[in-house]
């Protein structure tokens, strides 16, 4: 049976009269010789959020996915209403109430809201066997209505943004009559704005009794809206406890197992001369007329809502894409018919914000992808020197720190977080003048965090130029000497680090004075 | 560590390896049945003769590896043998000396692989209707230079290149090995074969870090068309004659045996040991059913179902290392 008394430290106190929705008891999973969950107890009850935290690879996921019907526990037991089960497959855990929404969302992009709700699901027939279409809006608009949101459910999913899209992956949960909603990074590609909205959703659920496993990064969000944290940490169940009773320094201790004394670092250096400069730089439909400088040491944010065309920029600048118009001046040089190569001979790099589609080839060795934009300076006729790969393969990783499998491995094997540090490894390697970084830590546990920040401080104090592409408005605010902000393809706000603020960036990126985006989050809601 | 992506995990390699020894063990069979069908098939003479007829198919096999790699797919190499073959023979028929009209058609092999390979990167159409689209071209074109003729009063020398022997060893097996030696280090110990690898298991990570993809893809296409040249070099002198409907037929040797030899077709894996393995096996099971007196229509069933059993075997294989 569900109890609150879960843990070394649990404490149902503030939930005695709460009915649990699932259990977890002692499950364990391995994979090959490595056990990534081990004997974990954690369970869920009724209108309540139970944020679940830890490091990248410290098995969070996995032990969501014992529950959620993907991986059967190797030891252990699932119980779902008092109840032992032993799902299939995710189908079976949803027929019994349990909806995963996984980070990457599993919806078809060319189908409408309304089709992606009845995917695999019974869909009601007309008299005539034919698709019941009007019933099928209806119930749609209905799912996504009891969650306060009215969207067109003819439009197709892929017209939506990534907010709306996370809410119809939860319409579709709702739909299926779920108690029990796994929430795997809601967040992670969300601006704040829309993570309001979500957070909203949450609490409506909670209220009509359904429970949320909130899987994040984000502390302040864990602290903000669960009633329950459990920590995991190398597989393990480290500690459960009421969020009330809990800090955030005490969580951070918590997960990374050890002190951590600062999560930014951020030291002043002397900027020099311009590195990299646009002038009305113009791409039809995704940006115009952007005038940007970055000089040598200096770490420039651009800031902006998503979709505001700051990759698509920085991606303009590393040669993926032609501009139709403006110039691209690499020191004072202007540059014409940019391309990949050709960028990273004149020294600039981009780095991509997905890091498994862009970032990183997963099934070769961790060498392999730290050198592959490096084979030209490795080479001797072509042919591949693999001392001379192996030497800098093992620099960069030590340099990074880069840890949890050999050189030899397949990337794949590392943690999101490590994963990161290779792509970064992978552009340090080259030892570029320009770095361009796209959400560098977007999916990143806080121990990698805090050593990628201390990373983008060092490169600045090397002298390096640096474009830092985030949409977490404090990363931002505490890693640039300068902020730009994007708003709709345009640049909508220049700030200094002394006179940036929250207000004044969110105004500038919504496109409201400074005071009102409070007043517009109540309005979209 | 010889081949680029299956390397490195120590047990990814074993299966690797296994694979390989299992390709190894289907051609012993093969040779040991073939043997009991047909006394002559295993004498020295039988092999080494067998080698003659799967040289062709070979070195188009090492084009096609390096293009099922990189997720492609060259559906008009047959086609593209018979351009080869009535661009010599009716140039030469012309009054083109031979020498100049065996260089012709080797440029128009080539010409052919650019030609797939500009419609593949610059207009980034899928190559599977790409090289559809040529298969019916060049042998459309073949057919209408040839008039449905065929030319066959090549000068005696000409045989060197498709019937010569030093000792018991046909020319064209010497080539053919040297072939596989270049191509062989190329794939497994270049930078270009390291962008090959990449870009089939990740094109745009590959775009990404700076790999040249496009420019990677047209010299695979382009290299497949130029072994075409060579090849139908080597088969027009091996039978005399130079006509429209050489190659016919030819794509489904190549295509099977690299999926045979374990390259995806979903790109990133394939070896070109492999694909030596799954040439030999097609050749002696081709020379074999010959042997037997099995007719070439069943070899054709015989070969469509080999090609089925080589996917499931991928599959397998995939999943197994998954």
């Amino acid at each position: 049976m569900a109890s609150a008394d879960n843990g070394m430290n649990g404490d149902g106190s503030t939930s005695v009269e709460r009915v649990g929705i699932f259990a977890l008891s002692g499950a364990t999973k391995r994979f090959g010789g490595v056990v990534a969950v081990d004997g974990v107890d954690f369970d869920l009850l009724e209108g309540e959020v139970h944020a679940l935290v830890g490091e990248n690879g410290a098995g969070k996921s996995t032990l969501m996915k014992m529950v959620g019907g993907v991986h059967a526990p190797d030891e252990g037991s699932v119980e779902v209403g008092g109840e032992a089960v032993s799902f299939a497959s995710p189908g079976e855990a949803e027929g019994a109430g349990i909806a995963m929404i996984p980070q990457e969302l599993d919806l078809f992009p060319e189908l409408t809201i309304a089709e992606n709700l009845f995917v695999g699901r019974k869909r009601p027939r007309t008299r005539w066997g034919g698709m019941d279409w009007k019933t099928m809006k209806e119930e749609a608009r209905r799912s996504l209505g009891s969650m306060g949101v009215s969207l067109d459910v003819g439009a197709t999913v892929k017209q939506l943004s990534t907010a709306n899209r996370q809410i119809v992956a939860i319409a579709r949960a709702l739909l299926g009559d779920a108690k029990a909603v796994i929430m795997d990074e809601p967040t992670a590609s969300l601006t704040e704005r829309e993570a309001e909205k979500l957070f909203e959703v949450i609490a409506d659920l909670t209220a009509s009794g359904v429970g949320v496993v909130y899987i994040s990064h984000r502390l302040e969000e864990v602290f903000r809206i669960s009633d329950r944290i459990t920590v995991m940490r190398d597989g393990r169940h480290i500690k459960t406890a009421p969020t009330s009773d809990l800090d955030s320094d005490e969580l951070v201790r918590l997960m990374v197992g050890r002190e951590l004394k600062e999560l930014f670092s951020r030291s002043r250096h002397e900027t020099g001369d311009i590195a990299l400069e646009t002038r009305g730089l113009t791409r039809e439909g995704e940006f115009e007329d952007v005038d940007l400088t970055v000089r040598r040491g200096e770490v420039v944010g651009l800031a902006g809502l998503i979709g505001a065309g700051r990759t698509e920029l920085a991606q303009t600048l590393f040669g993926l894409h032609k501009a139709d118009a403006g110039e691209i001046r690499i020191d004072g040089e202007a540059v014409k018919s940019l391309s990949p190569q050709k960028a990273m001979e004149k020294g600039i790099f981009y780095v991509p914000e997905e890091r498994k589609s862009q970032g990183l080839i997963s099934p070769f060795p961790i060498s392999a992808n730290i050198t592959l934009s490096i084979l030209d300076r490795i080479c001797r006729m072509g042919f591949v020197k693999r001392g001379r790969e192996r030497e800098t393969a093992e620099r960069f990783a030590a340099s990074l720190s880069i840890r949890g499998a050999g050189m030899d491995d397949p990337v794949s094997r590392l943690s999101g977080g490590n994963q990161q540090k290779v792509v970064l490894a992978k552009s340090l390697a080259r030892e570029p003048s320009v770095l361009l970084l796209d959400e560098p830590t977007r999916g990143v546990d806080v121990g990698a965090k805090s050593e990628i920040y201390r990373l983008i401080d060092d490169l600045a104090g090397e002298g390096k130029a640096v474009l830092l592409i985030s949409s977490e408005l404090e990363e931002i605010l505490s890693m640039s000497d300068r902020i730009v902000v994007m708003r709709e393809g345009k640049v909508s706000g220049e700030f200094e680090r002394s006179e940036a603020d929250q207000e004044k960036i969110m105004a500038a990126a919504t496109g409201t004075k400074a005071g009102q985006t409070a007043e517009v989050r109540e309005e979209r809601t | 560590m010889s081949q680029y992506t299956e390397t490195s995990r120590g047990f990814l390699s074993r299966i690797k390896f296994s694979r390989e020894l299992v390709l190894l063990g289907v051609l012993i069979v093969i040779v040991i049945a073939m043997s009991l069908l047909s006394p002559v098939f295993l004498t020295l003479g039988n092999l080494l003769n067998t080698s003659r007829y799967f040289v062709e198919i070979g070195l188009i096999s090492l084009g096609m590896t390096l293009i099922i790699i990189t997720a492609g797919i060259d559906l008009s190499v047959g086609s593209n043998m018979a351009l080869v073959s009535v661009v010599v023979g009716f140039s030469f028929l012309g009054g083109v000396p031979l020498p100049l009209a065996i260089v012709l058609g080797v440029v128009a092999g080539l010409a052919a692989g650019v030609f797939n390979g500009l419609f593949v990167t610059m207009l980034d159409l899928h190559p599977l209707v790409v090289t559809l689209g040529t298969f019916a071209m060049f042998r459309g074109l073949a057919y209408g230079f040839s008039d449905a003729d065929a030319v066959s009063s090549f000068p005696a020398w000409f045989a060197y290149f498709g019937q010569a022997y030093f000792g018991p060893i046909p020319g064209q097996l010497i080539v053919f090995v040297i072939a596989v030696a270049v191509v062989w280090l190329i794939l497994s110990r270049t930078r270009f074969g390291r962008y090959v690898y990449a870009i089939g298991h990740n094109e745009e990570a590959a775009r990404f870090s700076g790999v040249p993809v496009e420019r990677v893809k047209l010299a695979i296409y382009a290299g497949t068309g130029l072994l075409v040249g060579l090849a139908s070099v080597i088969y027009i002198s091996r039978v005399s004659t130079a006509r429209g409907d050489a190659g016919l037929g030819l794509e489904l040797d190549v295509i099977a045996a690299v999926v045979l030899g374990g390259a995806s077709i979903y790109g990133g894996k394939g070896t070109i040991a492999g694909t030596v393995l799954g040439v030999l096996i097609i050749a002696t099971l081709r020379n074999g059913l010959l042997l037997a007196g099995v007719p070439s229509t069943w070899q054709l069933f015989l070969l469509g179902v080999l090609l089925l059993v080589a996917v499931f075997l991928n599959e397998f294989f995939r999943k197994e290392e998954g």
